[in-house]
């Protein structure tokens, strides 16, 4: 069947590709933030607040190419769901920069206090399934398979565990003031990915509209713990 | 005033109905019509021996606007002129299958089709006022309809029926000029209040904005929010978005090409707008509406 939207059709592609490639930098951006927090690296942390501005300018060329084609091109059915998929992963990836850019900055806020080497352990797993999300959330996408979206909340579950367990570490290391500063900033970090895995979660959701034209909410199926913002 | 064949229901009436003949409708389980002014069973239509459009099933929701939406040739304007018989007066033409106008089957020999017209109006698509004054063409649509009623009812009637058509406080001082001294927007709705004048119960509207500029096409498209509250309208429009501003229930018509080259068209999907136009059922649908189609 030929195509006779091709100039409109190219530019939700390109769109597209533009995003994948700030998630492909978000998720980098995770990395370097939690390696910066846990090995206390102020060099990592001010690499990850420099690289936001590039994602934030990202989030408005793209912000304005979606208002251009809603308002020019007034897409329908299947692309009228890309085209909410496309808004709602590009605010949320610019939301996953500014959770890495809140790590850099925890990350200066506890230069020079001693470190809680168990909670040095749960941070870099937090981290680590958080970046294993962002993958798979990137490769559903790609693949446009709602099956692997459907992954994402079973993912999620031990990050939203790690995170509630936090307070009990931050609890344990409150003997020395010095230490439950630097656990008070952990649990902050630790609350951040916990956020970063909820708007991965979210494309997810975004996903299975896109294919299936229905709308999920994972965590309300059971699947994925507690609701959001716990 | 001709009442029978055909009675005119209430909303309150039809709402105590429970209607269990409807025919099973394409993709359309959840649009399903409860209370349907009008109904099509079956429907072929034929131009000699030329399948025109095949095999529809469709139901009218009263009150609401039902935009058939296709490509060209696909028998969306086919299938709207048998609603009011108006393929009566194309010689070849023959529609097989059964058209309900509340539960009365207009193809039935006893069925007078001026009273069909008179029940079911129609707006075309470029305006086509008479050479007359804008009050004569207005009295026409009622006179042409047997209304018989004194010098004071007609003016009544002619200022009710502008002012249903948005168009009475722009004319009401020069009701006696021509009506081709309106600009086209107001032409169309001079037509439409002609089309209300008989105090028809169906509007049919072939593609009624197509030929105005914008602003004359969203006050068309305002107007027809008002008067559905009044009348069950029918629209067939290329302009997709108008479909989308306007109408509750969409019906997608699409075309078979044989192996002889012959076109037939079909209904391919039906269902509420909203659905539709975000989450079309069938990938013809699809297809169609987001321009994947030559």
């Amino acid at each position: 069947m030929p195509e006779i939207r091709t100039a409109f059709h190219q530019e939700l592609e390109d769109i597209e590709r533009t995003l994948l490639g700030v998630a492909d930098q978000a998720e980098q951006m995770v990395g370097k933030a939690v390696e910066a927090f846990t090995k206390g690296r102020l060099d990592l942390a001010d690499e990850v607040i420099a690289a936001d501005e590039s994602i934030d300018q990202t989030y408005l060329d793209v912000h304005n190419r979606w208002m251009n084609l809603m308002a020019r091109q007034q897409p329908l059915a299947g692309d009228l769901r890309l085209m909410s998929m496309l808004l709602h992963m590009n605010t949320t990836l610019e939301r996953m920069g500014d959770q890495s850019v809140n790590i850099a900055k925890l990350t200066h806020a506890s230069d020079g206090l001693p470190r809680v080497e168990t909670i040095v352990e749960r941070i870099e797993e937090m981290g680590d399934l958080v970046r294993a999300m962002i993958r798979t959330g990137i490769e559903a996408v790609v693949r446009r398979d709602a099956d692997e979206a459907r992954l994402l909340p079973a993912m999620d579950e031990p990050v939203d565990r790690l995170n509630r367990d936090m307070y009990q570490e931050v609890v344990r290391a409150s003997d020395d003031p010095r230490r439950l500063e630097w656990a008070t900033k952990a649990m902050m970090v630790s609350r951040a990915l916990e956020r970063v895995g909820d708007q991965v979660v979210d494309i997810g959701e975004q996903l299975v509209f896109l294919l299936t034209g229905e709308r999920v909410e994972f965590d309300e199926v059971g699947l994925g713990g507690l609701p959001h913002g716990e | 005033m001709v009442n029978p064949p055909f009675t005119r229901h209430t909303t309150e009436e039809t709402m105590n109905e429970s209607r269990t003949d409807t025919a099973p409708l394409v993709s359309t389980a959840a649009a399903e019509v409860v209370d349907a002014v009008m109904r099509i069973e079956d429907v072929d239509v034929y131009y000699g021996d030329f399948l025109a459009v095949k095999d529809v099933d469709l139901q009218f929701a009263r009150h609401e606007i039902t935009a058939l939406i296709g490509p060209s040739g696909c028998g969306k304007s086919t299938v709207m002129r048998c609603l009011n018989r108006m393929n009566d007066l194309i010689p070849s033409a023959r529609v097989e299958g059964k058209v309900y106008f509340n539960d009365r089957n207009i193809y039935d020999p006893d069925v007078d089709p001026v009273e069909v017209r008179r029940r079911v109006g129609m707006v075309f698509q470029r305006p086509n006022p008479f050479p007359k004054s804008i009050y004569e063409n207005v009295a026409w649509g009622a006179r042409i309809n047997g209304f018989k009623g004194k010098r004071g009812e007609m003016d009544d009637l002619v200022e009710r029926a502008l002012t249903q058509a948005a168009l009475w406080d722009e004319v009401k001082d020069k009701l006696h000029e021509s009506g081709y001294s309106l600009s086209g927007g107001q032409q169309q709705r001079l037509c439409i209040a002609r089309a209300l004048a008989p105090d028809p119960e169906v509007l049919l509207m072939d593609e009624p904005a197509s030929a105005l500029d914008p602003i004359a096409t969203l006050r068309i498209e305002e107007l027809m929010l008002t008067l559905k509250e009044q009348y069950t309208i029918i629209i067939v429009t290329h302009n997709m978005q108008q479909a989308g501003r306007v109408s509750d229930r969409t019906a997608f018509f699409s075309v078979d090409v044989d192996e002889r080259g012959q076109r037939t068209g079909k209904l391919v999907e039906f269902d509420f707008t909203d659905k539709l136009f975000t989450s079309p059922s069938e990938k013809e649908t699809e297809d169609y509406i987001t321009g994947r189609f030559g």
